[in-house]
């Protein structure tokens, strides 16, 4: 069973004025421990799709489901709870929560969901250190480069054990060397503990990592390709 | 976890923290000292009034609020103080007056005066009336020896050792005429008085009025003077088949009600405009935070956190600022409110003189109350509180997407 499904996405903003169709009747299906980019150049609907896969947004037509659960039309409480438990989340920039610690930053999601404070540590400390931060759990965002603060907020996305992560352009603001060390972690994330990874980007250095890239072009899948994984 | 994200949130911006927590800080420094010094000033003056006029609470013939003459003197022995004292356990002790008015004569210059006769160990135990004396004492009985107000002395040209001659009317039409040497001057603290009071011993003054054993007013000292309704009523079942009434201050003197009323109605419109100034200026702040941090607010909603969570969140940051605020200000307006307390603004010259004309001291006291602290920090309190419903209402109707750009 596909993780995720949108049926017949479509978004409209200003229909009544100017309207602007950010999406188009998309329909896709993402599994399990897939490695995805949706690419597209700026205005093409990337983001919008993540956001409407992230419930951060609502369709004008269509709906989606995630692993069998119909989000679109949930009530807001349920859906604030759903996120939490289900969808991790890594954006541009400005991720953390500038006030506390990479090791507070990650375990704060978990906090969200109540969990026992050992277990809190214990993972934090598994995340942390899987992202090659495990000398800065005492750092504070602005005492890290941006590459590692991509690093915590991927760690903070994964901490929730969600069943799939969605990262809005994570490399846009970063340099070669950080990029590459990000997208190398993820990639290890996603071969070693089979987690999902959707991407919106038009960083080459990203689709070429990927093994499955949507094309986007006015709001409407252009192309669909699956990459064969590597031998 | 939220306390501790609350708490770091305060001190990402030191400065603005520091500027706002100031500015509270000075607005209950203010609040507090406006509401002190009109509080002291009121009870200065009520106390002043009561102390050295009324008492707070008297037991009078019942004709002599509507005819205040010697007429309506009444006997004030033994037994009456021994029937009041045992009945109410809540009075303290009674004061013995007399009092008329007269002409006053020096050397050259004749003026209207109030004579009264006062048992002065009674009268100093209530008022510390000696502590008032610039020069000189009060005699003692039989020593036909007066103590005047400075004001009257210097207006009758009479200085201590001179004659002071007294001509009036006493009891029941007779005449009552004296002359008692002026043995100290008093600076009394109101100047209406100051100008017109002439102090003899009781017993002198009886036998000047020809009533003897007999007082125009008998001022009633309660245990408590902030419960004077129960014991007033209580005092008049005591008396009433004397022909005596009892009258509380507030009975005696409404204009002072009216008076204490007005200034309290003058500080609470200052103190509102005060709020309002005070209010802007943290509104300000914490407007200016919430824009700040909006796109904050919009990632931490993106990744699970409850909306009513992060309002609870700025809320606490909001609340530690107006606690610290409010403390600081407390600090500090102790220290100034204890200068003042003991070194209280003196009022000389043109302005010493229009504060007499309005029958208050040319001194401003300060007033150390509870109730103050409490009341001036709760309403700083809540108006930072409900300031804070701006960033509250801000989260809650946040479009997650448009903060998040």
């Amino acid at each position: 069973m596909p993780i995720i499904t949108t049926h017949n996405l479509s978004k409209v903003y200003n229909p009544d004025t100017v309207p602007v169709h950010a999406l188009r009747d998309v329909n896709l299906e993402f599994e399990e421990g897939e490695f995805t980019t949706v690419r597209g150049p700026s205005g093409s609907g990337k983001t919008t799709l993540l956001n409407m896969i992230g419930g951060l947004d609502i369709p004008t037509e269509g709906h989606v489901e995630i692993a069998g659960t119909r989000i679109t039309g949930m009530k807001e409480s349920k859906l604030i709870e759903f996120r939490l438990n289900n969808i991790g989340f890594v954006f541009q920039a400005y991720n953390l929560i500038p006030v506390f610690t990479a090791y507070e930053n990650v375990t704060f999601i978990m906090l969200l969901q109540k969990r026992s404070k050992q277990e809190m540590k214990e993972r934090a400390h598994e995340l942390l250190s899987a992202m090659g931060l495990k000398d800065k759990l005492d750092s504070r965002p602005k005492e890290l480069s941006g590459g590692e603060q991509q690093r915590v907020a991927v760690a903070r996305a994964l901490a929730s054990r969600p069943k799939f992560i969605l990262a809005d352009e994570p490399t846009a603001n970063l340099d070669t060397d950080s990029a590459m060390n990000l997208l190398d972690m993820m990639e290890k994330m996603n071969r070693e503990e089979n987690v999902t990874f959707i991407f919106s980007t038009h960083d080459q250095r990203v689709i070429d990592r990927a093994r499955r890239v949507i094309t986007m072009v006015d709001g409407a899948i252009d192309k669909d390709e699956r990459k064969s994984p590597p031998s | 976890m939220y306390l501790k994200l609350a708490w770091r949130n305060l001190w990402r911006n030191k400065r603005r923290t520091l500027i706002t927590v100031s500015s509270i800080m000075f607005a209950v420094v203010a609040a507090l000292f406006v509401e002190s010094l009109g509080e002291g000033t009121r009870q200065q003056l009520l106390d002043n009034m009561t102390g050295f006029q009324t008492g707070y609470m008297q037991i009078q013939d019942y004709r002599y609020e509507d005819e205040p003459s010697l007429d309506n003197a009444f006997l004030f022995d033994d037994s009456l103080e021994q029937k009041i004292q045992t009945d109410h356990q809540d009075v303290d002790f009674l004061i013995p007056r007399i009092e008329t008015f007269m002409l006053a004569a020096g050397e050259e210059i004749t003026r209207g005066a109030m004579v009264m006769g006062i048992d002065i160990e009674k009268e100093h135990q209530f008022n510390e009336i000696r502590d008032r004396l610039k020069i000189g004492e009060f005699g003692e009985s039989g020593e036909q020896k007066a103590v005047l107000g400075e004001g009257l002395a210097n207006r009758l040209n009479l200085a201590v050792g001179d004659t002071l001659a007294l001509l009036g009317q006493g009891r029941f039409g007779m005449m009552s005429s004296g002359l008692f040497e002026v043995s100290g001057l008093i600076d009394f603290p109101i100047r209406e008085l100051d100008n017109q009071i002439i102090y003899l011993s009781l017993e002198d003054a009886q036998w000047l009025l020809s009533a003897e054993e007999r007082v125009t007013n008998l001022v009633v000292v309660p245990e408590n003077p902030r419960n004077l309704n129960p014991l007033s009523q209580s005092l008049s079942e005591t008396v009433k088949n004397d022909e005596l009434r009892v009258l509380t201050w507030e009975e005696m003197m409404p204009e002072l009600i009216e008076a204490i009323e007005f200034d309290e109605l003058s500080g609470r419109v200052m103190l509102w405009i005060l709020y309002v100034v005070i209010g802007f200026g943290i509104f300000g702040t914490i407007l200016t935070m919430t824009l700040e941090r909006k796109r904050e607010f919009g990632i931490l909603l993106s990744v699970g956190m409850y909306r009513t969570k992060l309002a609870l969140v700025v809320f606490i940051e909001t609340l530690f600022i107006s606690i610290l605020g409010v403390l600081s200000g407390f600090g500090l307006g102790s220290l100034i409110l204890l200068y003042f307390h003991f070194t209280p603004i003196q009022f000389t010259g043109d302005m010493a003189d229009l504060m007499h004309d309005f029958g208050f001291e040319a001194t401003m006291e300060i007033t150390f109350s509870p109730e103050i602290y409490m009341l001036q920090g709760s309403a700083i309190l809540v108006i930072t509180l409900l300031i804070c419903l701006y960033p509250s209402l801000k989260i809650a109707g946040m479009d997650i997407l448009e903060s998040k750009k």
